[in-house]
């Protein structure tokens, strides 16, 4: 027998534009490799088992298709995952322009994580897999099909010129200054005190899901830091049960149940 | 479907010209149709120049277009000037008949003349309008050309999207498939980048709109090697371009179900409020990542009878193993659950359907071929459980559905269950009935038993001669109109390579053609081929198509489908869903699907005012 529903203790949302590799790091995280994957349609649900708790992830599709959907993934989420590619700015601008209002539907204590993923390709570092397991075939795979020239790396694009993407090479267009940057407008955004909030180097990651690179800690920090929230859940959920998303839709079902039998 | 080509048959019926062969009156009988028929498998195309050719491509005209193009832009690489004469030289090399639907044929010869200096001109304005727009006029920094060509770059676009368009192998493709919009912006190109083929749709938008300024319509340009198919709907221009030598109805079917594809990712009603708003509106920004599922759409109809013959294929399964799936799917139920549906291996195991509305109308193959096609693209990350709004086009165009999909046997992935809500906030809900339906199947070893069902063997039949058979029956036990259904054994030697495969398709598509001619249909047809003998047989009550060894005799061939009907017959509980189960969710009514307040919130809610 398969275990009964697994409630979910805690919510956890992936957002970014298309193309990002919002999936690619997820399907790094969960199955340990890196496969081509195509667009992903609406959101796909995923639990993951954490300790003693059980922790949903929403990987969202990017295109502007579903965009209508967003707020309703990120509904009741305590932590999002705002996820960019280092060799396109637009994809960061894109955060702040199209995804970060449909975090409003998250919680108020929602957590945000800022993603600069496909790091291999600007970062010689991001080559090697800190991936507690990572399997020495895949970095060599990724050594032959993504070495190029690191020479533009140290200048960073300026935002207005895309340009230089023509050429072969894949330079950086996002700095980990321009995440933390952006983090710190999130913040302001949701009104909430740089101060008694989680400081950006804990929050900023740049990973490569290619290689594994960050992809481990990545995840795990941002379990580790939506705990608490989940704790505190729990202790709601006591005193007042129908704060909760995930348990007024689980009465729907029991409804459903009695209605039909 | 059927609907569709009826009526374009009606109107099209004006412009239909007999070849030679077909000269003689209909005919019912076996032995007519043979003699009729002879050895020729496909008519040739050039006797289709008999008919009026109402507008010709004039070679000083696209001289014109060809000389003005670089001031009019003198920024793109030679290739633009190449293409243009690519469609030059296509179209007008074998002097191509250009059928639409004209009112008056003396006089529109005539106006046609008139018109041909103005319309070197106007194709030249076009032209010069669309590089305008490309030139990013009301384009946002994201999809600017530069930014564009540097997504390309990115290991994600392989496949067709980076292919040369000015090489000969571009040319060589056996179907093409284009859409864009009214104001002539690419929207998908099945070869190549739209990007790279603006102009080349730029020409396609001026032949459409050249023929709609004397109020025709542009139906099909027919050249030696080629057909040209034009659809419009709404706001959008379908174009295929094919050496397949199918028919025009055939082609423009294929063209339709392009049509509702997009209509199941968008909805009829978002795309007509966007081009109204902004006629010049690019909509592979909405469409952007939905390339892969147009791609496998078109693929899909190259390989499976299914959309040929407008029908879904069911996995062959013992009755009493589909009966208990079916009713472990009727006891998984929650409010607004419309449709639940079981997949193995890319065949329907069972579909069940919520009451009230499958009484309000019908599930469409169609629609079926659209839920497949989607899971087909959607699979490559198939842990998990997926949530995703969906339009079935022929039950409602203008609204969702939301779909649960998620399979139930990882990591093989060949069992998939998908369960259709109309509720947006439901998942939660309907994630629950997966796990009764899991519970369920675990408990009755249903997933074992599945994974033992397969397609079967024509052998099987017990007819010798007989290679290979599509039977869709029309007659339904049930009194209420049901999905539309065929079975087909699979498809082995001689039959076994895509070569042979496709081959096998192509006279199967040639003799639909044949028997649904919307100038003279047939109702039998015998037909002799190189290497196979071919039987199509349309009745009240079925059609059958029939692939037998070269050798059979007439007398065999019948003798053989006798057998072959009494097999099916016997045979019919395992290779039918003959009894749609159904259950009742009731649904609150304003909730219902067919056209609720809810609904209109729905469309509207999906971020598309939010772009305009």
């Amino acid at each position: 027998m398969p275990d009964k529903m697994k409630r979910p203790d805690v919510k956890l949302v992936l957002l970014g534009d298309m193309n990002v590799g919002k999936t690619s790091l997820l399907h790094r995280y969960m199955e340990r490799k890196f496969k081509e994957t195509v667009s992903t349609v609406g959101g796909a649900f995923f639990l993951k088992q954490w300790g003693p708790y059980n922790i949903s992830i929403w990987d969202t599709a990017g295109r502007e298709q579903f965009h209508g959907l967003g707020s309703m993934y990120c509904r009741g989420a305590a932590a999002v995952i705002l996820t960019y590619d280092v060799t396109n700015w637009q994809s960061l601008a894109e955060l702040e322009e199209r995804f970060l209002s449909l975090t409003d539907t998250a919680n108020h204590d929602c957590i945000y994580a800022i993603v600069g993923n496909k790091a291999d390709l600007t970062d010689p570092k991001a080559h090697l897999s800190r991936t507690s397991d990572g399997q020495p075939e895949d970095q060599t795979e990724c050594e032959e099909e993504r070495t190029e020239p690191q020479v533009l790396s140290a200048c960073p694009t300026p935002p207005a010129s895309p340009a230089s993407l023509s050429g072969v090479m894949l330079h950086k267009q996002v700095t980990h200054e321009d995440a933390v940057a952006l983090y710190g407008r999130i913040l302001r955004y949701k009104g909430l005190d740089e101060k008694s909030s989680l400081p950006a180097e804990k929050v900023c990651f740049e990973t490569s899901a290619k290689t594994g690179y960050n992809v481990d800690a990545l995840f795990e920090t941002m379990f580790d830091l939506v705990l608490p929230s989940i704790l505190r859940k729990r202790h709601e959920n006591q005193e007042s049960p129908t704060v909760d998303l995930e348990d007024s839709q689980g009465a729907h079902s029991r409804k459903a149940r009695i209605g039909c039998c | 479907m059927e609907r569709a080509n009826h009526q374009e048959g009606e109107a099209q019926g004006v412009r239909i010209c007999d070849p030679p062969s077909e000269s003689n009156p209909p005919a019912d009988t076996l032995a007519t149709s043979l003699s009729l028929l002879g050895n020729h498998m496909f008519p040739d195309p050039v006797e289709r120049l008999g008919s009026t050719t109402v507008s010709r491509d004039d070679p000083a005209n696209s001289s014109d277009v060809t000389a003005e193009e670089p001031s009019v832009d003198a920024e793109p690489p030679s290739n633009q000037l190449m293409k243009l004469e690519t469609e030059d030289t296509e179209t007008s090399e074998s002097q191509p008949v250009v059928s639409a639907q004209p009112a008056d044929r003396g006089t529109e010869d005539a106006a046609a003349d008139n018109d041909q200096n103005d319309s070197g001109e106007f194709v030249v304005a076009m032209l010069a309008k669309a590089k305008l727009e490309e030139q990013g006029i009301g384009v946002k920094g994201r999809s600017s050309p530069l930014l564009e060509a540097g997504t390309q770059e990115s290991p994600t676009f392989t496949s067709h999207r980076d292919e040369d368009v000015t090489a000969d192998s571009w040319r060589q493709h056996r179907k093409h498939v284009f859409v864009l919009s009214e104001a002539g912006k690419p929207i998908y190109s099945r070869y190549g980048s739209e990007e790279a083929l603006s102009s080349t749709m730029g020409v396609m938008m001026a032949l459409v709109s050249f023929v709609q300024s004397s109020d025709n319509i542009i139906r099909s340009v027919y050249s030696e090697e080629h057909t040209v198919v034009f659809l419009q709907k709404g706001p959008l221009v379908l174009v295929c371009v094919s050496s397949s030598r199918q028919s025009e109805q055939q082609l423009r079917g294929e063209l339709m179900y392009v049509y509702y594809q997009i209509i199941s990712m968008l909805t009829q009603a978002s795309i007509s409020r966007i081009f109204e708003h902004k006629k010049n509106y690019d909509l592979r920004r909405l469409l952007a990542g939905s390339e892969k599922i147009l791609d496998g759409l078109l693929n899909l109809v190259d390989s499976d009878p299914s959309f040929l013959l407008a029908a879904v294929h069911c996995l062959p399964l013992a009755s009493s193993l589909r009966d208990s799936l079916s009713q472990i799917l009727q006891k998984a139920i929650t409010p607004n659950l419309v449709f639940s549906i079981l997949i193995a291996k890319n065949q329907l195991l069972t579909i069940v359907q919520e009451k009230t509305v499958i009484e309000d109308t019908r599930l469409e193959p169609a629609d079926v071929h659209l839920l497949l096609n989607l899971i087909g693209a959607s699979s490559a990350f198939q842990a998990g459980e997926i949530w995703t709004p969906i339009c079935l086009p022929l039950f409602n165009p203008d609204c969702y559905f939301y779909a649960y999909i998620s399979y139930l046997d990882p990591p093989d992935c060949t069992v998939c269950l998908l369960l259709l809500s109309t509720d947006k906030e439901a998942f939660y809900a309907v994630a629950e009935c997966k796990r009764k339906i899991e519970e369920a199947m675990e408990t009755q070893n249903s997933l074992s038993l599945i994974a033992k069902a397969q397609s079967y063997s024509v052998s099987q039949v017990g007819v010798s001669d007989l290679r290979h058979f599509m039977y869709k029956p029309f007659d339904v036990p049930d009194n209420y109109r049901q999905l539309t259904q065929f079975t087909s054994p699979e498809m082995e030697a001689p039959y076994g390579s895509e070569e042979e495969k496709m081959r096998l398709l192509d006279l199967y598509r040639y003799m639909h053609s044949r028997i649904h001619s919307t100038s003279r249909p047939l109702k039998l047809i015998y037909h002799v081929a190189e290497r196979e003998t071919l039987l199509a047989w349309v009745t009240s009550k079925f059609e059958l198509y029939t692939c037998f060894s070269p050798l059979v005799t007439k007398a065999c061939a019948i003798t053989a489908i006798t057998k072959l009907l009494r097999w099916i017959k016997k045979e019919e509980d395992r290779l039918f869903i003959r009894y749609p189960p159904k259950y009742s969710t009731t649904p609150n009514p304003s909730k219902s699907s067919r056209g609720g307040k809810s609904d209109q919130q729905d469309s509207t809610d999906n971020g598309f005012l939010s772009l305009l």
